[in-house]
């Protein structure tokens, strides 16, 4: 098999899997799932075959898609290092996430759809990750966005799923907009959307990046990375079903921002580099205040997840994409893991999510609890876990370029210790809290066995650090590079100091302050001013929806008025009136006699005549 | 051995073209072998639609087989005397043809099934034209092209009227005969005054072979003026106009369409149409090239006439065999404004070729759906017979969407693409005012095309007549089905794949 195929075979069997799951499976979840799952155990095999086959070289692959004339638009294949060690990452956690589902979602009603769901997930996100060009990118882009929307809301028989699906897909479309707009332009101005073009284009010639382009390339990675104004689609998203949390607003989709900007980061010039940074590091610090006054564990993650999105931009905008995307794969391993983790304990409490009611899960459920806690750990940035690495990768790049970022960053880090200590102490230690926790039992060997694996990778997944061959090129680059930085030595003391300050803080702070096993928020009972503030997440949604119903809704209406009366009323009902007058008058020429239609025939005739005669 | 005979049957080896024409002369065969079988005992006689069938797949195998291994000779090569030249399209239209006749046979397998009409004659005569039709588009000379048009025409005569207990078939067959015969002899007229044209000795240029394209074109290169020439002209292109259906010859569509069997108006719409263009591509590329000034605002004027006549009559139309010939006089339209634009754009020819197949995908599609759907009289099908089709036929309703979806031009199926391609050429060729007329055809067609589509889903009444009197399609029509209705998405999706685009 050649790398080439291997590749194409990863892209066709997720898809593969989808359209057999929507034709014919319909009825049968048991088979659709199986299907589903065993189709991403083959995509995985045959992305590390493609892999491994690599070598040092890109593989590249392209076909003309359209061409007429000059204009072209083609698709293909860019496998470079970044994209390997991303298409990795995902096959591999997407297969363990399909595992999980099986237990998960086994006494789901609508089991084939979620399955089809998840296939056509892969699929687009696979897209996403060998796509070569930006046209190919945006159109898996929105096929991302499409099985996100279709995901979040597969409990559509609740009006809060119905409702973050639609807000997910609608604030995604602000964003993909602002990417439609520089696709355009990137179009216009280099003549060509190939990454690799566009990339010679501009070592050659420096002076073409272009901050306008860049500006709004990036709307894509705000909308998709959820970050700051269009975060607020990611906490509702939580609606959807808990595998989907883990694998598309956790581990894969979310992070496919920053991937995005990483594969087009020679598009991007130095200001829209600190923006990005200051962007990350301004949304580090207030999804994590946010997360302290969620009580619902998902949502909890999900303000961690923002918060870490948060810390992969700041370290692609502090010019270390190669840390970025360090941070982008030890993140998703244990955000998996927390995120599974989770699904295992709501499942194992009956669909009860308020940490409150939770408690004692430690002894009901084990594995689970010891796994989330490797989990918890490496999120917070224990010395030798997975997220030591790279987040402490990142605070030594913000000390050495950004002392404020790097401060910032600091706090963060204390923050998430905090929230996660929050949450581990109040739900799995201390005494059960309602019927459902009292009543947990350890998941199935299915849901089981992904949480090892996920914690065994956010035990070791940073320790690859000290075997560089193993890491890919780029990230290699920017860990040597940040090594051999002037002032190195002192900042990583410094580093290690704060960093591990701030965890040692963190969970401390959260086990003293909310207590063992705590049946209420005591921050929310001694200070409920302070709470309310962090509970109001600085009133996003409120400042969209007052702009929804005083701005876009007028506006909506009197487009609606014309809509009713004018191009409803006057134009499409005028013009097919008449239409249907003229078709009446032309039907009436078909009488059926065939006389009549030899004088056609002569008619016609002497019409060609005065063609030839140029009385016409 | 006789050193005499080995020279003369080597003569007679150097000279043989036959190998040329085998596609043709297998086809032939097969036909006339499906006769003998008819004969020989009524217990064979039942096999003949296989054997048809599987003789026209074998064939279809060998003849892409051929074209993968790429053992065809070169374009431009003419063989019998230069009665037949190989263009690059002659291949490519030899498989187009006998797939139109292996799904016209398929389509016939239908129709005849529990009907008492003559079972091996329609597999002879649908065979037959086939071959009249491979041998149409590879004519290089005015009497191959008759003579093969007219092969094709006589048999279409008995096929329109073979349903020969409806009165409905056999006015068609009236009219279908009388009209046809009135446009060939048009047709005839205007070979003749090119014949006379081209051998008047007083003309520069002049040939003794005056009907050969080859010298036609260097004759009439030297004497683009000449009325004689210039009748001529017009009266060929009169006479093809019957053939393709277009303004102002259309009048015959519907009531022929209507009337004649369902695979036979699907034949009619595909392959008789199909042959037209390509006949109107060469003779407009070889003889006619330097009337080009000339036959521009021609062709513009019976495009646009096409499109708008075709498009608004069947707005109206609640017939749907009716429905279908009208939307194919506007589908003819479409393609003739690749025509008229291939006199300045190179590749418009692939566009039109890629055209024709998407159209024949999509109308297969549709004309198996409504065979399948169709009890007792066909002719009288009405859209709203179809209320809530989908209902009780959920496959049979979404092939049909996409079938109707590929006609209308809605994306991703592939006639849309096509479609595109050929407004984009135009686009190209200057002509404005065409792509204007021709965008606003599209947008009328949407109305005819989804009405149709909208009765199969959302129709507030609970009749379902059609729906339960049709039988669930059987695994074999799934199957056919479901690999025209791929095609189709696969050529919207990816046109590439026929290395036309």
């Amino acid at each position: 098999m050649t790398p080439v195929t291997a590749l194409t075979l990863t892209l066709l069997i997720p898809l593969a899997s989808a359209a057999g799951i929507a034709f014919f499976l319909r009825r049968r979840g048991g088979l659709a799932s199986t299907l589903s799952v065993a189709a991403a155990a083959l995509l995985c095999i045959c992305s590390f075959i493609a892999i491994n086959a690599r070598g040092d070289a890109a593989i590249v692959a392209s076909w003309d898609w359209l061409s007429f004339g000059e204009f072209k638009v083609s698709m293909g294949f860019l496998l470079d290092d970044v994209a390997a060690t991303m298409l990795a990452m995902v096959s591999f956690v997407g297969l363990l996430i399909h595992v999980f589902s099986l237990g998960y979602m086994k006494s789901d009603k609508a089991q084939a759809r979620f399955f089809g769901g998840l296939s056509i997930f892969m699929f687009s996100m696979i897209g996403i990750i060998l796509a070569d060009n930006l046209i190919m990118i945006f159109v898996f882009w929105e096929l991302v966005g499409f099985s996100s929307y279709m995901l979040i809301g597969h409990y559509l028989e609740t009006e809060e799923a119905k409702a973050a699906s639609k807000k997910a897909f609608i604030v995604n479309r602000v964003g993909d907009l602002g990417f439609l707009i520089g696709i355009v332009l990137a179009y216009w101005h280099f003549g060509t959307t190939d990454l690799t073009k566009m990339e010679q284009l501009t070592l050659g010639h420096p002076e073409l990046v272009n901050a306008g382009i860049a500006a709004f390339l990036i709307c894509g990675f705000i909308g998709k990375s959820a970050q700051f104004p269009l975060h607020v689609w990611l906490p509702d998203a939580m609606a959807g079903p808990t595998p989907v949390s883990a694998l598309i607003h956790a581990a894969t989709m979310v992070a496919a921002g920053i991937y995005f900007l990483i594969r087009i980061s020679f598009l991007l010039p130095v200001e829209v580099l600190g923006f990005v940074a200051w962007l990350g590091t301004a949304v580090a610090v207030y999804a994590g205040f946010c997360a302290y006054a969620q009580n619902d564990i998902k949502r909890i993650l999900a303000y961690s997840t923002l918060s870490q999105l948060g810390y992969m931009a700041a370290a692609f905008g502090l010019g270390y994409p190669g840390i970025a995307l360090f941070h982008l794969i030890t993140h998703a391993f244990f955000k998996a893991l927390l995120f599974l983790g989770a699904g295992s304990v709501i499942h194992g409490c009956h669909h009860e999510q308020d940490i409150f009611k939770m408690g004692g899960l430690l002894k009901r459920m084990p594995i689970t609890a010891i796994t989330f806690a490797i989990g918890v750990l490496a999120l917070c940035g224990v010395y030798g876990l997975a997220g030591f690495y790279s987040k402490d990768a990142i605070l030594i790049a913000g000390g050495l370029e950004k002392t404020v970022i790097f401060i910032l960053l600091t706090l963060g880090a204390f923050l998430t210790a905090g929230y996660m200590g929050r949450l581990f102490w109040v739900a799995f230690l201390g005494a059960p809290k309602s019927d459902a926790a009292s009543h947990a039992k350890e998941s199935p060997l299915t849901m089981v066995i992904p949480l090892l694996i996920l914690a065994g990778l956010s035990v070791v997944g940073g320790m690859i650090q000290l075997w560089p061959e193993g890491l890919g090129a780029l990230i290699r680059f920017d860990l040597e590079r940040l090594h051999h930085a002037e002032g190195y030595s002192a900042m990583h003391h410094d580093v290690l100091i704060y960093g591990s300050a701030a965890w040692v803080v963190g969970l401390l702070g959260a086990f003293f302050f909310y207590g063992v096993g705590a049946k209420d928020d005591r921050l929310a009972r001694i200070a409920p001013s302070v709470f309310a503030f962090l509970k109001a997440r600085l009133w996003f949604d409120e400042i969209y929806g007052f702009y929804v119903s005083q701005v876009q809704d007028r506006f909506a209406a009197i487009l609606s008025f014309l809509d009713v009366f004018l191009l409803r009323g006057l134009i499409i009902r005028g013009s097919a009136g008449l239409v249907g007058i003229l078709g009446l008058g032309v039907r009436t020429l078909h009488v059926g006699n065939l006389h009549a239609y030899v004088y056609w025939f002569l008619g016609g005739l002497l019409l060609f005549w005065a063609f030839v005669g140029t009385v016409l | 051995m006789n050193e005499g005979l080995a020279d003369f049957l080597r003569g007679i080896a150097a000279t043989n073209e036959w190998w040329y024409i085998m596609p043709e002369i297998l086809l032939a065969v097969l036909a006339l072998g499906l006769l003998v079988l008819e004969l020989l005992s009524p217990a064979i006689r039942k096999h003949v639609p296989r054997v048809a069938m599987g003789g026209l797949g074998l064939i279809l195998a060998l003849l892409l087989m051929v074209d993968c291994s790429d053992c065809m000779g070169a374009n431009g090569q003419s063989a019998f005397g230069g009665l037949l030249q190989s263009n690059e399209w002659s291949h490519l239209m030899r498989v187009f043809f006998v797939f139109s006749a292996l799904m016209v046979s398929y389509l016939g397998g239908i129709f005849l099934a529990g009907r008492n009409l003559a079972q091996s004659e329609f597999y002879h005569l649908v065979i037959l034209v086939a071959a009249a039709m491979m041998l149409l588009v590879q004519s290089n000379h005015f009497v191959m092209l008759f003579v093969a048009l007219e092969m094709a025409t006589v048999a279409f005569y008995v096929l329109v009227a073979y349903r020969r207990t409806s009165s409905l078939s056999l006015e068609a067959g009236i009219k279908y005969l009388i009209l046809g015969a009135l446009s060939s002899s048009i047709l005839l007229f205007g070979i003749v005054l090119l014949y006379g044209a081209g051998g008047n000795p007083a003309l520069p240029g002049a040939s003794g072979d005056s009907l050969n394209f080859d010298a036609l074109e260097s004759f009439i290169a030297l004497n683009p003026d000449n009325p004689v020439v210039l009748t001529g002209a017009m009266l060929v292109l009169a006479g093809i106009c019957f053939k393709i259906g277009a303004v102002p010859f259309q009048i015959w569509v519907p009531d022929v369409y209507q009337g004649a069997p369902n695979p036979v108006t699907a034949y009619l719409a595909i392959a008789s149409k199909a042959a037209g263009f390509m006949v109107l591509l060469s003779l407009l590329h070889g003889p006619f090239l330097a009337l080009q000034d000339f036959l521009l605002p021609v062709l513009v004027f019976i495009a646009a006439a096409s499109i708008l006549f075709g498009n608004i009559a069947a707005v109206m139309q609640r017939n749907l065999k009716r429905l279908l010939g009208l939307s194919g006089i506007a589908h003819a339209g479409y393609l003739l404004i690749g025509v008229a634009a291939s006199f300045t754009i190179e590749w418009v020819d692939n566009a039109v070729v890629f055209y024709l197949i998407t159209y024949l995908l999509a109308s297969f599609v549709v004309f198996l759906v409504l065979s399948l759907s169709g009890e007792g009289d066909d002719a009288d099908l009405n859209i709203e017979r179809y209320a809530n089709f989908s209902r009780e036929q959920p496959f049979l309703s979404g092939a049909l969407t996409c079938g109707l979806g590929s006609l209308a031009g809605i994306p991703p199926m592939g006639g849309f693409v096509a479609k595109l391609l050929l407004f984009v050429a135009a686009f190209q060729a200057g002509l404005y005012g065409l792509l204007g007329v021709a965008v606003l055809g599209v947008v009328i067609s949407v109305y005819y095309y989804f009405g149709w589509i909208r009765a199969l889903y959302f129709n507030g009444s609970s009749v379902t007549a059609l729906g339960e009197a049709s039988n669930a399609p059987t695994l074999q029509n799934r199957f056919v089905l479901c690999a025209l209705v791929v095609a189709i998405v696969v050529l919207g999706i990816f046109p590439a794949v026929v290395s036309l685009v």
